[in-house]
């Protein structure tokens, strides 16, 4: 930190909030506010005379409220930069502050706060997590039990510069604790306050144990663990060594804490799993590991920034293999817990390879986005004309949809990743999208059934996954249906209802709505709309008396080729288990119910034509006996 | 007279979690305390109470669970109601009302039932002896007199 | 010994309301040592086990457990949890089809003594269980008549229905009763007395 503030090329703005993001990659608008010390950064130089004289002591946070500071004050020592601070909330003006600062005159009870814009290229956020407070868990008595302990409170009772000086003592008596319990797990993995594992918690337990170990040999120190998680190079060895240095093990997670009320001393009762038996010990002191949760201001600075948030509150990356660091976001990126927690290797190698993204951005004048963007037909956009609508700022998962009522929408480029959705929901097909225009996927369609649709398996497949899995079962030899038509298109949730419809009037045999599994979707929510939709056309088609099957929704991953060829197999029977004139007749019926919904198809600009200059190569085609 | 109130002890096995606090109930309970264990303190039948205070018992207490940690559900629930009631005939025929003592010990406390009985017999050594109900009759099975 | 795969235990449990979360435990223990039966009746006695004798689908084990039998739901366990099992529901899902498969509770249960059985029901309203229910019944030297019945799969031996009856007509079978209570307090207050 103190290296960083030295770089003449960063500006470290503490005490500083972003209140607005505005613009797109390379020309964010920032909006931030400083907030008022009350002490000048361009006078004061660190030498706490205003601390000192200050008569208001307060708790201070920093040290998870063990040790007291004054109303004047820096949170700790190392604080970058070194300016006072004056904490109004506790200030009782008596002004003997401004009298110590003398002829410096650092001390301006006048200061606001200042609201400031800035251009920004690239951000890179970096806001950590926050720490569960296990007063709610009853059952471990912490709130109550002076001599139950957080391990944050641990980690400053343990610190050399922590309010004890690096002695660690009881609350209840300051007395040093022989015996010690830490327990892990307290409100992660725990469905009643937060599901998922803290990732940390295991190898800090682990990291503490040793470390009072190493000081207070003769320390009886156990730990109390549903699992011991120690992924990662050199961390199994530093179990070990915790092992050999005599810790105790304990698989078992206690139901209970009890305290004896006149000697304060804690009695833990828990099963020990390997050995089948429940167990009770006493302890002078136990220490919690809390779960670790997303910042209390998370879902604030979510909508600030217009990211979004994984399930459990963390900040959602574009990708969890292959994009990591990168938020959906062109030119936002994540660096440490704030994305999901992680330790500081973890967090250093999230923040280095953020600069390095965000570095990019910065060096380049121009910008490469996906060629796929989507438009808007200014005319045709209902909006523009008045109505209310507003589905496609809906669907849109990246927020780069402007939607104001009386206006038509507008695209803004360089945030459209290129999914379609938007595409896929507008209902009065307003909207395209460059490279799968409806008349280029229509004029697709119309090729690919040109001859004895009713035997062909038409698949829909998305370019990132379900098309990856059809590849595979190709270069993997698998064999499958020779039936089956494959057609590509970016994601699930691009796949058109009227599409669908356009396929079925042309008398397709059946039809395969394949896409990513919800977790592997590359637009973030794209394959959600896919689903619903798809889920919504396969009620419809049992309504209108479709034969079950003829119309097939698949989730397939790249990696799933045997899948696929199965999938389409499996189709292939369902058809031939279909007698050819009941099928032709249920075409046949089907047709003209088709067409009600298709009416305004050929309004769609380019469509028309394309269908004419299909026809015609079709008729080419077939004159010249080339099977299509 | 003896010199400390006699105390009769009702406890319902569940009550202490602590198994520190259960061996010294079972084992170290000092003569003028006597302990009956029942499964539940809805097993108590009134008849014991009635006994005790005819058989010369200064204080009866009555220990069980807090109302949603009991371990048949709503036994003590059933025995309260039903103790209750009784206590207000006892009190009726001339036992003060005081001498029988409804506790529900929460699981989580230590220590809390030494606590509770020491304050009992405080409370009992104040009032004095209780000796107006004593018949030196047993009231057995079916309330006759055995 | 080796998985069994003759039986579908888990899936039978996991069709029984309040066995459905069945799969999610990750043993942890809480619920051992959150349980009282445990700590007061049977040092054996683990309801985490029970929950992993289901998942095997240990058959046999799992319906001979004393946890199948000793458990009176008191759902103590169930609000520590950090999987949010319904403990207390698998046990009985689990004791339901044992008792299905025709095994019984080897523990001890309430007895009418039909003789003298009135038929009041104060017996049937105490019970937390609902273990008891008024029914027609042949009675020797009583002919047919209205008395209490327990079902044993179903009761507990809290021991509620002994001190509810005005006429000593129930009791658990291995349990004091009212005399063996009043000799012993009687004993003691004689003792004292002198
Ligand atoms: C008790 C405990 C012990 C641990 N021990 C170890 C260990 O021994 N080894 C190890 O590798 N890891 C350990 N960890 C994990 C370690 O703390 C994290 O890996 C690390 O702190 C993550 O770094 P970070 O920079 O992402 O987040 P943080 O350290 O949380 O930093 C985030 C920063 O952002 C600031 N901030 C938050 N919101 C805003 C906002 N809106 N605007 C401006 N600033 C904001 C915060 O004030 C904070 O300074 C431990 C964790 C705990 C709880
Ligand atoms: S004016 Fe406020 S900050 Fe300054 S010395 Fe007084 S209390 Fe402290
Ligand atoms: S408390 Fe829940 S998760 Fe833990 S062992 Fe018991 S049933 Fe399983």
């Amino acid at each position: 930190m103190v290296d960083a503030a030295r770089q003449p090329l960063i500006e470290v703005k503490a005490y500083t909030e972003v209140e607005k993001v505005e613009g797109f990659v390379g020309n964010f608008k920032v909006t931030l506010r400083e907030r008022a010390k009350y002490v000048r950064a361009d006078r004061c130089n660190g030498c706490a005379a205003c601390a000192k004289a200050c008569p208001v002591e307060v708790p201070n946070y920093f040290e998870m409220n063990l040790a007291p500071r004054k109303a004047a004050y820096i949170p700790m020592s190392q604080s970058v930069p070194l300016i006072y601070n004056i904490d109004m909330d506790a200030c009782i003006h008596c002004y003997k502050c401004v009298e110590a600062c003398g002829a410096l005159e650092a001390i301006d009870f006048s200061m606001e706060d200042k609201v400031i814009e800035e251009d920004i290229g690239a951000i890179v956020v970096a806001t950590g997590f926050g720490h569960f407070d296990p007063t709610p868990m009853t059952e471990y008595g912490y709130g109550r039990y002076p001599n139950v302990i957080t391990a944050m409170e641990m980690e400053r009772l343990n610190n050399s510069a922590g309010a004890t000086h690096g002695m660690v003592v009881r609350p209840s008596d300051n007395r040093r604790p022989q015996r010690l319990a830490i327990i892990n797990c307290v409100g992660s993995r725990d469905k009643r306050y937060n599901s998922s594992c803290s990732n940390f918690c295991c190898m800090y337990a682990i990291k503490n144990a040793l470390l009072l170990k190493q000081m207070n040999p003769d320390m009886d120190i156990s730990i109390y663990y549903i699992d011991i998680r120690t992924p990662g190079k050199g961390y199994e060895e530093f179990y070990d060594r915790a092992r050999e240095a005599g810790i105790k093990f304990i698989q078992g997670r206690p139901a209970e804490i009890t305290e004896d009320p006149d000697s304060h001393q804690l009695f833990i009762k828990s099963e020990d799993i390997t050995l089948g038996r429940v167990i009770e010990h006493e302890y002078d002191l136990v220490m919690l590991n809390q779960a670790a949760i997303p910042q209390p201001d998370q879902d604030h600075m979510s909508s600030v920034l217009n990211v979004a948030q994984s399930p459990g509150g963390w900040f959602m990356e574009y990708h969890p293999k292959l994009r990591p660091i990168d938020s959906p976001t062109d030119g936002i990126f994540f660096a440490g817990a704030c994305q999901g927690p992680k330790d500081i290797p973890a967090s250093v190698a999230q923040g280095s390879a953020a600069a390095a993204r965000a570095s990019r951005i910065l060096h380049s004048d121009t910008w490469q986005i996906e060629p796929t963007v989507a438009v808007v037909w200014p005319d045709r956009c209902v909006s523009g004309k008045g109505q209310a609508c507003g589905i496609c700022e809906r669907a849109c998962p990246y927020g780069a949809i402007d939607y104001t009522k009386g206006l038509s929408a507008e695209v803004i480029t360089a945030k459209c990743h290129g999914c379609g959705a938007c595409v896929g929901e507008c209902p009065h097909d307003s909207i395209t999208q460059l490279h799968y225009t409806d008349a280029q996927v229509l004029a697709q369609i119309r090729t690919l059934l040109a001859v004895e649709p009713e035997k062909k398996i038409l698949a829909f497949r998305c370019q990132w996954c379900s098309y990856g899995g059809a590849d595979l079962a190709g270069t993997s030899h698998f064999e499958y249906s020779a039936n089956e038509r494959g057609l590509r298109v970016m994601c699930s949730a691009r796949m058109d209802a009227d599409l669908i419809y356009e396929s079925y009037r042309l008398g397709a045999g059946a039809i395969l709505y394949s896409g990513c599994h919800p977790q592997d979707c590359h637009y973030i929510t794209g394959q959600v709309a896919g689903a619903k939709r798809a889920a919504r056309l396969d009620k419809m088609f049992a309504r209108m008396g479709m034969t079950p099957g003829r119309f097939r929704t698949e989730w397939i991953s790249a990696a799933e080729g045997d899948k696929y060829a199965r999938v389409i197999n499996e189709m292939q029977a369902t058809l031939d288990k279909i007698p050819e004139s009941e099928l032709q007749a249920e075409i046949d019926r089907l047709k003209p119910e088709m067409e009600k919904k298709l009416t305004k198809m050929n309004e769609i600009p380019g469509v028309e034509e394309a269908m004419i200059q299909v026809d015609f190569i079709v008729n080419e085609m077939q004159n010249k006996a080339v099977t299509v | 007279m003896p010199e400390k109130p006699k105390i009769a002890l009702f406890q319902c096995r569940w009550c202490l979690y602590a198994p520190a606090d259960q061996e010294w109930v079972d084992t170290q309970l000092p003569e003028n305390i006597h302990l009956t264990k029942t499964p539940c303190t809805g097993r108590i039948n009134p008849l014991y109470v009635l006994n005790a205070v005819q058989g010369g018992a200064d204080g009866v207490m009555i220990s069980g669970c807090l109302p949603e940690q009991c371990h048949f559900k709503t036994g003590n629930m059933a025995a309260r109601r039903q103790l209750e009631e009784f206590n207000d005939f006892l009190d009726y025929i001339g036992y003060d009302k005081q001498r029988v003592r409804f506790v529900w010990l929460d699981l989580q406390d230590r220590g809390i039932i030494q606590k509770q009985l020491a304050a009992f017999e405080q409370e009992l050594d104040d009032l004095g002896p209780a000796s107006n109900l004593v018949t030196r009759v047993k009231v057995a099975e079916g309330g006759q007199n055995a | 010994m080796s998985l069994p795969f003759n039986s579908n235990l888990a899936e039978q449990v996991k069709a029984i309301p309040g066995g459905e979360m069945l799969m999610m435990c990750f043993s942890c223990g809480t619920c051992t040592s959150k349980c009282m039966v445990q700590e007061k009746l049977e040092p054996n006695y683990n309801p985490r086990r029970l929950i992993r004798e289901a998942v095997f689908n240990f058959e046999e084990t799992a319906f001979a457990d004393e946890t199948t039998w000793l458990c009176t739901a008191c759902d103590l366990c169930y609000p520590a949890c950090p999987q949010k099992i319904h403990i207390s529901g698998v046990i009985t899902a689990v004791k339901q089809l044992a008792v299905a498969q025709g095994h019984q509770n080897p523990y001890q249960t309430a007895k009418v003594d039909e003789a003298t059985c009135v038929a009041c029901g104060l017996c049937e309203s105490v019970c937390p269980y609902t273990a008891i229910k008024l029914v027609e019944k042949k009675v020797p030297f009583r002919g047919m008549i209205t008395v209490a019945s327990v079902d044993p799969g179903k009761c507990m031996a809290c021991g509620m229905c002994t001190a509810a009856c005005r006429s000593t007509s129930i009791r658990l079978n291995q349990d004091f009763t009212d005399n063996e209570v009043l000799e012993n307090l009687w004993g003691w207050l004689e003792r004292e007395a002198v």
